[in-house]
């Protein structure tokens, strides 16, 4: 898929960007999960001229928007990014790519610890978040995944090709389908329970699931929802700062051309005000930015 | 400036300095990447107080399972050549000044 402008989070300030963006006739990608905003099943009682309203209402009324003036949404997760001369190229979870001229980056935060017993004190003895930046250390001992969406997928296809064993717990799917066949093809053993502790002494051992299963194990990586923004950033050519959120100057470029961010990823206050207030200013200037290449 | 480091010059390093901070890193590992330029500015704070390197774990692996590491970001910290801690993960350079002041 080829577009002008792609935009990553279908939040309220993706949302708002691609309706810019739309509404300057350049075509308009938009990709990620409406469900894993944090506006979704909320209410809002504090946006200008809205005495209250449902975070989902305002997600479904804001996407027939946009889709109006021409935006296409795809309801998966990118999962990987790279620049490509002038373009980008975004990979999603089913193998397909969107080529953009520009990419707004609107993700939002997500939570990224898992708060189970043992996690915090085995840090770096075996708990790690990032399987991309460790699976060489697990070559021939046994790793466990967890997480639920496409980041926890991906990790456990890449770690079936090092560990001895990879053990996936994921207790509520929401990976695309291609992606997790993927991944227990590779051989990655699946365990439908919520994680319920870290164990080890030291270093770890084991990681004991809700139902009482207990996975001996060397280590485990915790693997919560999406390819990070920061990742993803990275990837763009942009710097991340050290919280993992993005800055970005008064036009919402994140420092490299053709690279926009908007919404809760760029920092506090984490508001819709504020996310739509940038998804505006990011998706018109995307937008401009593509047209100045025409 | 941050010496590059490998399996032949690794123990002559840590042997020269009296505080040597060595970042472990691999060019796949996003952190690792972020980690790299908050480094540059540490080792330029703490120039005369500190010697800083760099070691790709990935083309060095005797020395990442010689000193245990199974995560990176990790920041290898010896005092007179002794290995006093290995702190795991980004973080940034105010709380790495902060960890040398107390050294």
């Amino acid at each position: 898929m080829d577009c002008d402008v792609a935009v990553i989070g279908a939040g309220p300030a993706g949302v708002q960007a691609a309706i810019h963006a739309s509404r300057k006739k350049a075509s308009t990608i938009v990709l990620g999960k409406p469900a894993a905003s944090a506006l979704a099943g909320t209410l809002i009682d504090n946006y200008f001229g809205i005495a209250e309203t449902s975070g989902d209402g305002m997600l479904s009324e804001g996407r027939s928007q946009a889709e109006s003036t021409g935006a296409v949404f795809v309801e998966e997760n990118v999962i990987s990014a790279a620049r490509e001369g002038d373009s980008f190229v975004l990979g999603l979870e089913s193998g397909e790519q969107v080529r953009a001229k520009a990419v707004v980056i609107a993700t939002g935060i997500s939570r990224t610890k898992l708060n189970v017993p043992g996690e915090r004190e085995l840090f770096g003895k075996g708990v790690s978040y990032c399987a991309v930046c460790d699976c060489g250390f697990y070559r021939g001992r046994r790793a466990v995944i967890v997480g639920n969406d496409s980041e926890a997928a991906v990790s456990a296809e890449l770690m079936t090709g090092f560990a001895s064993e990879t053990h996936w717990v994921c207790w509520d799917p929401k990976a695309n389908d291609a992606l997790v066949r993927r991944a227990l093809d590779a051989g990655a053993v699946m365990h439908a329970s919520r994680p319920a502790s870290i164990e080890g002494d030291g270093k770890v051992e084991a990681i004991v699931l809700q139902d009482g299963t207990s996975i001996p194990t060397d280590g485990v990586f915790i693997e919560l929802g999406a390819k990070s923004a920061a990742d993803i950033a990275l990837d763009l050519g942009a710097m991340p700062e050290v919280d993992d959120t993005i800055k970005v100057d008064s036009g919402c470029s994140a420092g490299v051309p053709g690279v926009y961010a908007c919404g809760d990823v760029t920092g506090r206050p984490w508001q819709v005000a504020k996310a739509v207030g940038q998804g505006c200013v990011a998706g018109s200037a995307a937008a401009d930015y593509t047209k100045g290449l025409k | 400036m941050v010496t590059e480091l490998n399996e032949s010059n690794f123990d002559s390093f840590v042997e020269a300095n009296h505080i040597a901070i060595i970042d472990c890193w691999a060019p796949w590992c996003g952190p690792c990447r972020r980690m790299g330029p908050i480094i540059e500015e540490a080792a330029e704070e703490l120039k005369g107080k500190v010697e800083f390197a760099k070691l790709n774990t990935d083309e060095n692996q005797g020395i990442a399972v010689r000193f245990q590491i199974n995560a990176i970001p990790t920041l290898l910290v010896f005092k007179d050549k002794v290995l006093v801690e290995a702190l795991v993960g980004l973080r940034p350079k105010e709380d790495i000044v902060a960890y040398v002041e107390k050294l």
